[in-house]
């Protein structure tokens, strides 16, 4: 007789999974399965719903009141800041931003060596966003390609920027969770999770090829070989292992490239949803 | 506030107009805070959450697509939010010790209980709070959105943006590290009590 394993006893005890029919049956039978899905079900009898804190009817109000002096100005320009005028702002934030990362991720004495590396990567990335022109505002492509902004090209574009904007911010996640993981330990659930963002990156990056946004395929290339990387090393890494992964991503400077191209990204979007909505306003007030 | 007033004030927030975003965060705080107290497990980052979900899904309000259920889609951002702000949260703990998190092997939990003391359910709640707050973000995302939200390993998958595989080791690393956490309170909860009657 094969025996079921723990994952299979946990979908069922949540009544997931297929085959629920045949877990029954077996657990009638088999008393070492019955005995594993005892001690899982009576772990989780033990994890009790928490009582959430009351928050009365004005809680809604309070939150507002905290936050409306936080709300960021609507529908703000930043592409055209950045192709526009120097944009030194938003580079030195995320300069900064960048800088606490790796000063968080690795200790001071191994400091100088990472730096330069990330420092060659970034300034050849940055001179690349700022001499190439091969992310035109997504305006221009509509303007001349797609009056009604309904053709393919624009289509095509629009639904890519934003599916790249979100896997970027995964993507991102994701591998700040293996700059943050702990050692020795296990990493299994990243890599699974670093396999299926590689699988939706490549073809990401092909659309984008065919679409002429070379700088989103350059990033989502660079992203790629951190990915593979990722997904083929061991589960269970050692320091040293770990330690690897980490200095070749801050060497590629992956984290700014991938956070810079998502904000990109974002704001091409917000100028897109804030030309779509003003026709809409308009109409409204003539009707 | 019927479905029809409901899109019209999203259309009106996604203008950039602030009444109509205060109507939308008025309506679902409470919604919003019970969610990101049952991922963070404590108040006061719950409060943190409430307030940086909405900020950023004020950001985002362009991203949202309007045939979409505004509920399900700030639901995602607060179950992300929290996830990241649990991530803040390790990473500042492991810069200040200067080690990892205790993990599950070498929790306090795997020492002997005193029988009486486990007697109090509020000693069993300390303890399963312990576990929980051994697992990392990931996990504990991915088992809150099982275990108490009752959400199907798929939702997980689509709420935290996760592939299914990924959702469902996340949950299975979640029950493992738990089972592992308490099991010298499950042998004597077996030892004194009727055994417990499965869920299903
Ligand atoms: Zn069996």
């Amino acid at each position: 007789m094969s025996h079921y394993g723990e994952g299979d006893l946990i979908l069922y005890y949540y009544g997931e999974g297929r085959r629920r029919h045949d877990i029954e049956r077996h657990l009638d039978a088999c008393p070492a399965c019955a005995a594993t899905y005892r001690d899982i079900s009576s772990t989780l009898a033990m994890v009790d719903v928490p009582a959430v804190p009351e928050r009365g009817d004005q809680y809604g109000l309070e939150v507002w009141q905290r936050i409306r002096h936080r709300l960021p100005e609507p529908q703000q320009d930043v592409w055209s800041k950045h192709s526009a005028g120097p944009g030194r702002a938003a580079w030195t934030e995320l300069a900064t931003w960048w800088r606490r990362l790796v000063e968080r991720t690795f200790r001071a004495d191994r400091l100088a060596i990472l730096a330069a590396a990330a420092t060659i990567a970034i300034v050849a990335f940055v001179a690349g966003r700022f001499w190439s022109t091969p992310s035109k505002p997504a305006a221009t492509i509509t303007a001349t390609q797609a009056p009604d902004g309904g053709s393919l090209p624009g289509l095509r574009q629009r639904i890519l920027i934003g599916s790249v904007a979100d896997h970027l911010d995964r993507s991102e996640r994701m591998l700040t969770d293996i700059m943050n993981a702990s050692v020795p330990g296990d990493i299994s659930a990243e890599q699974r999770w670093a396999e299926d963002l590689l699988t939706t990156s490549r073809l990401y990056r092909q659309d984008a090829v065919d679409i002429g946004e070379r700088s989103v395929a350059n990033v989502l290339d660079d992203l790629e070989r951190s990915l593979i990387e990722i997904v083929h090393s061991p589960s269970q890494v050692t320091a040293a292992d770990l330690d690897a992964m980490r200095r070749r991503i801050d060497a590629a400077a992956l984290l700014f490239k991938v956070r810079v191209m998502s904000n990109e990204l974002q704001e091409r979007e917000g100028t897109r949803s804030a030309g779509d909505a003003s026709p809409r306003t308009s109409t409204r007030k003539t009707s | 506030m019927d479905a029809a007033e409901a899109a019209a004030v999203l259309a009106r927030a996604r203008q950039g107009d602030s009444d109509a975003f205060r109507a939308l965060v008025e309506r679902h705080s409470r919604t919003v805070f019970r969610l990101a107290f049952r991922m963070t497990g404590n108040e006061q980052d719950a409060e943190d959450v409430v307030q940086e979900s909405f900020l950023r899904a004020y950001r985002q309000l362009g991203r949202f697509e309007s045939r979409a259920n505004f509920g399900t889609w700030l639901y995602r951002i607060v179950a992300n939010c929290s996830v990241d702000l649990m991530r803040a949260k390790q990473a500042r703990h492991d810069q200040a010790r200067g080690e990892p998190l205790e993990t599950a092997a070498d929790m306090p939990a795997a020492d002997t209980p005193d029988p009486q003391r486990l007697a109090e359910s509020a000693e069993i709640s300390r303890r399963v709070q312990h576990a929980l707050g051994a697992l990392s973000p990931l996990e504990r995302a991915a088992f809150t959105l099982r275990h108490y939200e009752g959400r199907s390993i798929d939702e997980i998958g689509r709420t935290l943006g996760l592939g299914t595989s990924a959702a469902k080791h996340s949950v299975f690393r979640a029950v493992k590290k738990l089972r592992h956490a308490l099991q010298p309170l499950r042998s004597l909860a077996n030892r004194g009590l009727a055994p417990q009657e499965s869920q299903r």
